[in-house]
């Protein structure tokens, strides 16, 4: 009640107290809807807990976190380095480059939901979509639209070599060998017993490929949790991984999801559902981890991912820079964390 | 003598009788016509869970009037991706990609596991076993496509009118569903 105006409300104090109920109520309705909702989780007797397993001995991570940043956008799935200093992203229908310190210092827009995308030395963007590719360059201007792939495409991984194109399709179970004018030269991975190739398994949509300095590619075979790796002719050279929560190997019903390569040709590997990032050497044995599960948004710690399956979330990609640096991508809290070897002088951001 | 009431403003025996019938008449035709719509608005919808809102809390297993849940899970076909390691079958940690006891994530082993060829196995749900806990359902959404989810089975569900699952549900799952889309449709 208002003394001046004799008890009386005026029409302003109306108006702005009418305005803040107004503002709050959704909040004060929807915190005690949310602890409910979370006391009848925590309250299950049959609850599925995974808790113990998501905690990693901390003696066992040999990376520490040097930065990390928010992407201000929505629908971001994968990462590259383009500089020492920089860092491209797809979010949606855009690519949007970040300094380490997270500002944005480009951003370009495609004309469909980007899936893929990797740099090429020449400094051209390859660029996957649904069904095609598409190359650009550094100020967004499109070179090429290359035809679109037959069957049931779903672009997920590209990699790119000095003169061929690698592109993974998870839609066909199959990673394409292209020129740079997108001719199809070769299918690999493709089930094979003559060859001993036991063929792709994907039960989501997750396949990535990524070509090493020793010529050699490594695709990501989630179904039969391991890495393969192929000449790229296509010939099955070797292939390591098992199905486990054990930290050496690769949980839920699909991991990896995403590889990428360190200099020595060691492998950077990326697990959905306990998301974990781990480093293997070469032949596949683990060697230390990068980050665990407590480093990254949990699922279903927000509106956005509760009960939502885990492959609608999607979990992590990475990316290694050419000083050794992990570029880590969160698919559910769409922030990038950077993190390099510990005992390694910090690089400056 | 005083003038009596005129004929004119009278009503005959006839007429009241009339009238009478007239009103019960128009009565009875309106709480027929309200009670067969209403008959026909209960009918025309039933209950069902909505995945995307399940919390797998377990509370249809309890909560439900029936000594059986009429929730049961459902294996959708279409988005299952037939795994060996299935975390809907399967305990977080199995000794073993197996059918054994030990293994199996399911407290009743209501999940029956089936080979088709090397490396995939199909799913299915004996829903006499099944109780609606939802534990299956949270691991294959924790880690797989999701495609196990709790659903109302209209062959067991009385469709009160005041569900007891629906009014406890803390992810507010339930809605009404019409008749000719008794299920939830994903769409893919």
């Amino acid at each position: 009640m208002n003394s001046e105006t004799g008890g009386r409300w005026t029409r302003r104090q109306f108006l702005g107290g009418t305005a803040v109920a107004v503002a709050t109520g959704p909040t004060t309705w929807a915190a005690p809807q949310t602890a409910a909702a979370a006391a009848a989780v925590d309250e299950n007797p049959w609850r599925y807990d995974v808790d113990r397993l998501r905690q990693v001995d901390p003696a066992l991570i040999g990376y520490e976190r040097v930065a990390g940043f928010a992407v201000a956008a929505s629908g971001v799935r994968r990462l590259v380095w383009t500089t020492p200093r920089e860092l491209w992203v797809t979010a949606g229908r855009s690519l949007l480059a970040y300094d380490l310190g997270g500002a944005k210092v480009a951003e370009v827009a495609i004309g469909d939901v980007v899936r893929c995308l990797a740099l090429a030395p020449d400094g051209r963007l390859f660029v996957g979509l649904r069904d095609r590719v598409e190359v650009y360059d550094r100020q967004g201007q499109r070179l090429a639209r290359w035809p679109a792939v037959s069957g049931k495409p779903f672009l997920t991984g590209l990699a790119v070599g000095k003169d061929m194109l690698f592109v993974a399709d998870s839609g066909n179970r199959v990673v394409y060998r292209c020129d740079l004018e997108g001719r199809i030269q070769l299918r690999i991975g493709e089930k094979n017993p003559e060859r001993n190739i036991p063929g792709l398994v994907l039960p989501s949509p997750f396949l990535d490929v990524e070509l090493g300095g020793d010529g050699l590619l490594r695709v990501t075979n989630p179904g039969r949790h391991r890495v393969e790796v192929y000449t790229v002719d296509g010939a099955l050279e070797l292939a390591w991984g098992r199905a486990g929560v054990a930290l050496d190997a690769f949980c839920g019903c699909c991991n990896p999801i995403a590889v990428s390569l360190l200099g020595d040709g060691r492998v950077v590997t990326a697990e959905k559902g306990l998301p974990r990032v781990k480093v293997y050497g070469a032949a596949g044995g683990l060697e230390t981890v990068v980050a665990g599960p407590n480093q990254f948004a949990p699922v279903g710690s927000d509106e956005r991912s509760r009960g939502k399956p885990d492959t609608a979330l999607e979990g992590l990609d990475v990316a290694v820079g050419a000083d050794g640096r992990v570029a880590v991508l969160d698919l559910v809290g769409s922030t990038i964390q950077i993190f390099q070897p510990k005992g390694v002088a910090a690089v400056a951001a | 003598m005083l003038p009596g009431p005129s004929n004119d403003d009278r009503t005959s025996r006839r007429e009241f009788v009339r009238n009478g019938l007239r009103v019960a008449g128009l009565t009875g035709a309106g709480v027929a016509v309200g009670a067969l719509s209403h008959r026909g608005a209960a009918a025309d919808t039933v209950w069902q869970i909505d995945p995307r809102k399940c919390l797998s809390c377990s509370r249809c297993a309890t909560e439900c009037v029936l000594e059986q849940s009429a929730v049961k899970c459902v294996n959708w076909f279409p988005i299952c991706g037939y795994c060996d390691l299935c975390t809907g079958y399967f305990e977080p940690q199995p000794i073993g990609l197996d059918t054994g006891a030990e293994n199996q994530l399911c407290p009743t082993s209501a999940i029956l596991r089936k080979f088709i060829e090397d490396p995939y196995f199909e799913y299915k749900i004996d829903e006499d076993l099944c109780i609606g806990c939802a534990k299956c359902i949270e691991g294959c959404k924790l880690f797989g496509n999701g495609s196990f989810h709790l659903q109302v089975r209209h062959d067991r569900c009385l469709n009160c009118n005041e569900c007891a699952i629906a009014r406890s549900c803390p992810g507010d799952a339930f809605y009404r569903a019409p008749v000719e889309k008794p299920y939830y449709q994903f769409t893919t």
